[in-house]
């Protein structure tokens, strides 16, 4: 049976996320033969009575709960994805005990925070927040998290900074931290020699051809495939450019165009990671690659021209034609089962939202919250809004009530079975 | 407090009311189910309780499948129905989770119940068994039929439209149009559209059919909401109810306000006194003279102490249900 379990696993590899602390092999086998249907009525059932669990929830310990529920969405979600609600599920907790104090270098929270950070677009701002809020500043995880992402965008001088750090900040536990920092060392100290030997053979990296490209042309015009030569084909080509190129970077100095060099102003900065003291989250910021969402049919291109204005393209002539449709190609008249996607914009008209990371979600609740406290808020619902949003599902007034229901006649029920216990011991010491 | 055009139901459930339903053909039957685990049949001309009969748990839903039967379903997640004639309990089948709606289908003859288990569930009430389990993406909140049409709200602001005859795919999946939760769901009497109403004072009037003229018509408005001291107080609008002739809506919020509505000139019609508590269920009788109000605290705001939970019947005339044509 075991051997076909592995079997199992190994066919799905690719779609099972790597997890910092592994996986229980059981609970992936059980997810992976529960894959094939849509999440099963057990996962369904489980999920809610967490879901519950988190709102009817009245002990000492509320992050208790957020953390087995968190545990249980990776271990049941090997695939990830949208359907685990992980990633709603680590921004609600992370937001909802930033208040609370006494979770701010609790183990438990400070992992909630860095996986909430690795599924984040900009982990680093996302620490550096952490580091300002103090939360997990004691805690040797937060500074491992941290440089191995420095580490992986190639900044090993940052990375060990942040060791530094938590050094300073002695960080528990510190043998950990020792022990990475050791590990972190060792790889850059590998890497330079490595890169010492790469320099003796300075092959330009070979051109490849591209593969998967777009062969189609989708315009008007006709089509072409982009061509990449590759081998000997190309070689002159590239050789006769790179020697063009030099005289171009020589004049450099008249130009007005300032080169940005990364490592003269790093090595002329402060030696230490800044402590920035954040009032709020940054804003995503260093995202000059990313477009706005905006509509890009209609929108003309303003063209300059040689003097500066802005001149309009003409419009494309319109065809002096009418286009031939032939009479029977209208499509078959029947009721209207898939709603046609130009009309569907109309049935699903919000507007689409904002763009929106999860940093300035959580910069907004602070705000919130502190309008909330002011009394500056123009709007007040009147419902245990909270209660009904928390977790990654919503609640309804019903389910909230249910919930307290079953808890009570579940609680009744064991009084009875006590009451009726106690009487049968009564009555049988009566009877001896 | 009441006005000689409206009174109290005497002998009200001892728990908070979770639904109120006129029987389809008279306009002397009502009955409500609640909390306290019992649905009644009152005359309502006689103002008397006709009859009750018990579930192990609350009960969320009740429907008339004819004037002498009523189906039932709620926390215990079992199907009733009950003989109105004969006293006579007969469980019909149950859902994994308990059991939010409740609704018949006259068109196709079929009950259609909506549960937390993400599923609709119809039953063939004749036999009566179960005729079908259908999976909706997510906890079913409330359902209304439009001739052989079934529009399910579902959290996560999802609505789906079904098509009873044909329950092989989902005719159309929308979202809805409204920011927060789906409360109430009820569709137009001539099989139109929809009305659709929200956690956080909204309503929004929908059109099923798909084509780009008649979705242009649809529309929402903000209502049940109080301005207090500079601080605007958002309700939940909880329950929709159709007049059946005039096509005209009843809207009732926690804020213990009833409006009528007319949604072709976009008007509000009249708005009744405030009542004691929330409106947690309203429902005009068949040939929309009479229209009942639950005002029944429905623990929004958690288990605090509210005023008596209880049923008012209030005789409407025209001027306040039908559009004024200009």
């Amino acid at each position: 049976m075991a051997e076909g379990g592995d079997v199992d696993w190994e066919l799905c590899k690719e779609n099972i996320q790597p997890l910092r602390r592994g996986r229980a092999i059981s609970a992936l086998h059980q997810a992976l033969s529960q894959q094939q249907d849509g999440p099963s009525s057990a996962v369904n059932q489980q999920r809610q009575a967490f879901e519950s669990e988190l709102r009817m929830y009245e002990g000492e310990d509320p992050l208790d709960v957020w953390d087995r529920y968190i545990k249980w969405t990776e271990q049941t979600f090997p695939q990830g994805g949208k359907e685990s609600n992980l990633a709603t599920l680590l921004e609600r907790a992370v937001t909802k005990f930033t208040e609370e104090e006494k979770y701010h270098n609790d183990p438990r929270y400070v992992d909630l925070w860095i996986k909430f950070a690795e599924n984040c677009s900009e982990p680093l701002d996302i620490y550096r927040y952490m580091q300002a809020q103090g939360i997990g500043v004691t805690q040797a995880s937060l500074y491992i998290a941290w440089s191995e992402e420095y580490e992986n965008q190639g900044n090993s001088r940052k990375a060990d900074l942040v060791f530094q750090e938590g050094f300073k900040k002695s960080a528990e536990p510190h043998e950990k931290l020792m022990q990475f920092h050791k590990a972190l060392q060792a790889r850059v100290s590998r890497q330079v020699l490595m890169n010492v030997e790469d320099d003796s053979d300075d092959e330009p990296k070979q051109p490849e051809r591209v593969s998967l490209a777009d062969l189609k042309h989708r315009g008007k015009k006709k089509a072409i495939a982009p061509v990449n030569r590759t081998g000997s084909a190309v070689r002159s080509v590239s050789r006769g450019l790179q020697s063009l190129g030099a005289p171009i970077l020589g004049n450099a100095s008249n130009s007005q165009l300032v080169i940005f060099d990364e490592n003269k102003t790093s090595s002329a900065g402060p030696s230490e990671p800044k402590l920035e003291s954040w009032v709020a989250p940054p804003t995503a910021a260093a995202k000059e690659n990313e477009q706005r969402p905006e509509r890009w049919c209609d929108v003309k291109m303003p063209q300059k021209s040689k003097f500066g204005r802005t001149v309009m393209a003409p419009p494309p002539p319109k065809p002096t034609f009418q286009p031939f449709v032939e009479e029977s190609d209208q499509p078959p008249t029947m009721t209207p089962c898939k709603i046609n996607p130009a009309v569907n914009t109309v049935l699903s008209s919000r507007k689409p939202c904002r763009e929106e990371t999860p940093l300035k979600r959580l910069q907004e609740h602070h705000q919130h919250q502190k309008e909330a406290e002011s009394g500056k808020l123009q709007e007040q619902s009147m419902y245990c809004k909270e209660l009904l949003l928390s977790g990654a599902t919503e609640f309804c007034f019903e389910e909230l009530r249910a919930e307290r229901y079953f808890k009570k006649t579940h609680q009744d029920s064991q009084k009875e079975v006590k009451s009726e216990q106690d009487q049968a011991c009564a009555s049988e010491s009566s009877v001896c | 407090m009441t006005g000689s055009n409206e009174y109290k139901l005497n002998q009200g459930p001892e728990d908070s009311i979770s639904a109120v339903k006129f029987s389809p053909s008279t306009t002397q039957f009502l009955l409500v189910s609640s909390w306290d685990c019992t649905v009644r049949l009152y005359d309502v001309a006689s103002n008397t309780m006709r009859m009750k009969y018990q579930h192990t748990a609350p009960v969320l839903d009740c429907a008339f499948y004819d004037p002498t039967h009523s189906w039932s379903g709620g926390l215990d997640a079992q199907l009733k129905t009950h003989d109105l004639n004969t006293d006579q309990d007969t469980i019909v089948g149950t859902h994994d989770a308990p059991i939010r709606c409740v609704e018949y289908c006259p068109e196709v003859n079929v009950m259609v119940t909506g549960s937390w288990d993400r599923s609709v569930r119809l039953w063939d009430p004749r036999t009566p068994c179960n005729a079908g389990t259908f999976t909706q993406p997510e906890k079913v909140y409330t359902l209304s039929v439009a001739g052989d049409r079934l529009i399910v709200g579902t959290a996560g602001r999802r609505v789906l439209v079904w098509d009873l005859r044909n329950m092989g795919y989902v005719q159309q999946r929308r979202e809805s149009s409204l920011k927060y939760q789906t409360r109430c769901i009820r569709a137009f009497p001539n099989k139109q559209g929809y009305v659709l109403s929200s956690i956080e004072g909204r309503v929004a009037v929908e059109y099923l059919d798909p084509s780009q003229e008649v979705q242009k018509k649809k529309y929402a408005f903000k209502c049940h909401r109080l301005k207090e001291e500079g601080i605007e107080h958002v309700y939940p609008v909880n329950a929709i109810s159709f007049h059946s002739v005039h096509n005209t809506f009843a809207t009732g919020g926690s804020d213990g306000f009833v409006n009528i509505w007319d949604p072709f000139n976009k008007k509000r019609l009249c708005q009744f006194h405030r009542y004691p508590t929330s409106i947690a269920s309203l429902a005009f009788n068949n040939d929309g003279t009479m229209l009942a109000i639950a005002s029944s605290y429905m623990h929004e705001k958690g288990d605090i102490s509210h005023p008596e939970d209880a049923i008012f019947i209030r005789q409407v005339t025209d001027a306040e249900t039908k559009p004024k044509s200009t």
